[in-house]
């Protein structure tokens, strides 16, 4: 996958630039906005990481702004500083895809780029989702692991099926209270381990291998262990 | 002296005086002017009358007519207020009571202002120089001495009265000075002690209820405010700086345990994780520290939608019942559907969230948390949260909204210790308030917001449209 990443704090730019190629990923790296946007508009990348507050005379919106004028459908994600949660409603409507605040945990970065690229590649109707021996029906609400139908309540065949549509990738625990239930708030953390735990009791126990598995300090990944 | 000229009670007070100095002026000045007038007039038209009937004297019987006409007004007026005096053409007398012609008349016939000594003492006069037949000159004058002598009594008169009023104005001025300056100089006192930070002084009240007992009064109840606001925020920042003290003091040891001890690969690993998760607790506070910001900023009204109340009620209880679950609890929903609200929907479900935390933190395990909207006056809507937990005693009711404020029964348990203080922002940015009753036992959170009316066609929320991570749409082929 290819990253354009512009950000103009060195130390952080480092920090993602190094979390991305350990992953496999090729990053770009500009640290002003008119570098940025140059890249961007010159070259084909997967996803754009941006920084709100950008030295260059363009900064992170104007980026986004201008891409999008030209037709440009790349995923952005972008970042700022704390304290700009207003900003995140002007970042999506000028035509960003996602927001996150600093500071950040990488995880949670690399696990909503990931969620990024793939619905901008999602290409048909689905009517069953497969992971391992698990698998779920669209239609019917049916879900079975290895041939065994499992009964789920409404809210766990939703998050299930969040879980699956992302599977192999982590995905936090904001991210689920987004997808889900679509409000943004500050959960304690509890509330969203205990319906992983509801759900994994469900379709973890008596089976093997384990697919529900927690990654510390960052979220949820469902899937068999690599 | 200067401070004198400066003192607002002495200002007023010479301005009163010099108000009635010359109101006094104009009053006594016009009465002099119109009286003056009329004396003139008559004194004149006696004049004129005299020196007429010399005149036809002279003409009908000569001189020695208009010379006895003159002896006998002189023998006749009897007192000294007229004088006569008539001269042939090189200003030699021939008759009348003035030995010589004065000098202060001059050479052209009119009416003189003049001055005669008589028997010692000066008589201003007012006279009449006409030229007869013949060239005879003739002097008809009337003494105006008492008009000149009253109008320098009502002129010393006046300035007497001015100087007297100045005077009492000046003592007035002092005597308000002291007694308004006395009063002033209190609040200034009490300022002034405040500015050196001493919140406890409060103005003096004199309890005669006058304007600066009010004023007085108004002051200490702000005064009462701000040593309130002053004592939250200060307490607010030492709750802060205590409340991070702990995670930083246990990710400090932690760092230094490592430095010292180097354990192997592994244990590093597993220490830095924990590490990180101090990390976000002190991360966790300052989120929630600058989302009360910005609550309590306003900034988020200009976001405020329509927003179902019922539905969100509904999934805010969904998120969290296996949590209540895990404790046995059973959350019991009633909701009414079509509740609509004008505000955040984010907001909303935070402090709804926050209410049902509390709620299932502090209920006793296998019991009933209830969750329910009621409606209220003018529409109002209450949310109301229930539980059987220890409650909040009435003394700790206003404290509990505090930031950080930790009550008994918080003790030991997990949180930031500003989730009730962010539900009452929320509240009060919806215009709305955040109360606590007695379940008995137990506590009842009521979250009453304004009801959006009984419009119909709630607008869409078009954040909800671009919202991120949903997933994705399955479109029909």
């Amino acid at each position: 996958m290819k990253i354009l990443l512009v950000e103009d704090n060195q130390r952080v730019a480092r920090f993602v630039q190094n979390g991305f190629r350990e992953e496999g990923h090729t990053v770009d790296y500009a640290d002003n906005g008119r570098d940025g946007l140059f890249l961007a508009s010159s070259e084909r990348y997967d996803a754009i990481v941006l920084d709100r507050m950008l030295p260059g005379g363009v900064d992170g919106l104007g980026i986004v702004e201008a891409l999008r004028k030209t037709g440009n459908k790349t995923p952005i994600l972008i970042l700022s500083a704390l304290g700009e949660v207003d900003e995140r409603v002007r970042g999506l409507r000028m035509g960003g895809d996602d927001y996150l605040a600093k500071p950040f945990a990488f995880g949670e970065l690399s696990a909503r780029v990931d969620a990024l690229v793939r619905r901008s590649q999602f290409a048909g109707p689905e009517t069953t989702l497969e992971v391992g021996d698990l698998r779920m029906d669209l239609l019917s609400h049916a879900v079975a692991r290895a041939g065994r139908q499992i009964q789920l309540q409404p809210r766990e065949f939703k998050l299930l099926e969040f879980l699956m549509r992302h599977a192999g990738k982590v995905v936090t625990r904001t991210m689920l209270l987004e997808g889900i239930w679509d409000y943004h708030f500050d959960a304690q953390t509890n509330v969203i381990d205990s319906h992983i735990s509801k759900l994994r009791r469900k379709i973890d126990t008596g089976f093997d291998p384990p697919l529900l598995r927690t990654v510390r300090g960052v979220g949820y990944k469902l899937g068999p262990d690599e | 002296m200067n401070s004198l000229v400066r003192s607002t009670a002495v200002r007023l007070a010479l301005g009163y005086a010099a108000l009635f100095v010359v109101s006094s002026l104009v009053l006594v000045g016009f009465l002099w002017w119109r009286t003056a007038d009329y004396l003139d007039r008559e004194i004149d038209a006696v004049i004129v009358a005299d020196a007429q009937a010399i005149s036809d004297r002279l003409r009908d019987f000569g001189l020695p007519g208009a010379i006895e006409t003159i002896a006998d007004r002189v023998s006749h007026a009897g007192d000294e207020h007229s004088i006569y005096l008539l001269t042939d053409p090189a200003l030699h007398r021939v008759a009348g009571n003035l030995e010589a012609w004065p000098l202060q008349v001059g050479s052209t016939p009119g009416w003189y202002e003049i001055e005669l000594v008589r028997a010692g003492k000066v008589h201003a006069t007012r006279g009449l120089f006409a030229v007869l037949p013949g060239g005879f000159r003739l002097l008809v004058g009337r003494d105006i001495q008492d008009r000149v002598e009253v109008r320098t009594l009502i002129l010393h008169g006046l300035a007497w009265a001015s100087l007297g009023a100045l005077g009492l104005a000046i003592l007035g001025g002092l005597l308000l000075r002291r007694s308004v300056l006395h009063r002033v100089e209190a609040i200034n006192r009490t300022a002034s002690a405040i500015v050196r930070g001493d919140f406890s002084q409060r103005v003096p009240v004199q309890g005669s209820s006058d304007e600066f007992d009010r004023l007085a009064r108004t002051i200490n109840s702000m005064l009462e405010r701000i040593e309130h606001l002053v004592d939250r925020v200060r307490g607010a920042s030492n709750a802060v700086a205590h409340d991070l003290r702990t995670p930083l003091a246990e990710l400090r040891a932690r760092l230094e345990d490592i430095a010292r001890a180097r354990p192997p690969g592994e244990a590093v690993h597993e220490e830095i994780e924990k590490a990180v998760a101090d990390i976000d607790r002190v991360i966790g506070i300052f989120n929630a520290l600058l989302r009360l910001a910005e609550i309590d900023s306003g900034l988020r009204r200009s976001a405020f939608r329509r927003v179902d109340l019922a539905e969100i009620v509904g999934q805010v209880s969904e998120i969290y019942e296996p949590l209540a679950e895990e404790k046995g609890i059973v959350i019991a929903a009633e909701i009414p559907s079509g509740a609509a609200v004008d505000g955040d929907a984010d907001l909303i479900a935070q402090a709804i969230g926050n209410l049902l935390d509390n709620a299932i933190k502090y209920a006793p395990p296998n019991s009933r948390v209830s969750l329910q909207i009621a409606s209220g006056d003018e529409g109002r809507l209450a949310i109301e949260v229930a539980d059987h937990g220890p409650g909040i005693g009435d003394s700790e009711r206003a404290r509990v909204t505090e930031p950080f404020y930790r009550g008994d029964r918080s003790a030991g348990t997990e949180g930031t210790g500003l989730g009730l203080s962010v539900v009452e922002a929320v509240a009060r940015l919806h215009g709305g308030a955040l109360e606590f009753r007695d379940n008995k036992p137990g506590l009842i959170a009521v979250l009453t917001l304004p009801g959006a009316g009984a419009r119909d066609g709630a607008e869409t929320d078009p954040l909800r449209v671009i919202r991120p991570m949903a997933t994705p749409p399955v479109s029909a082929p």
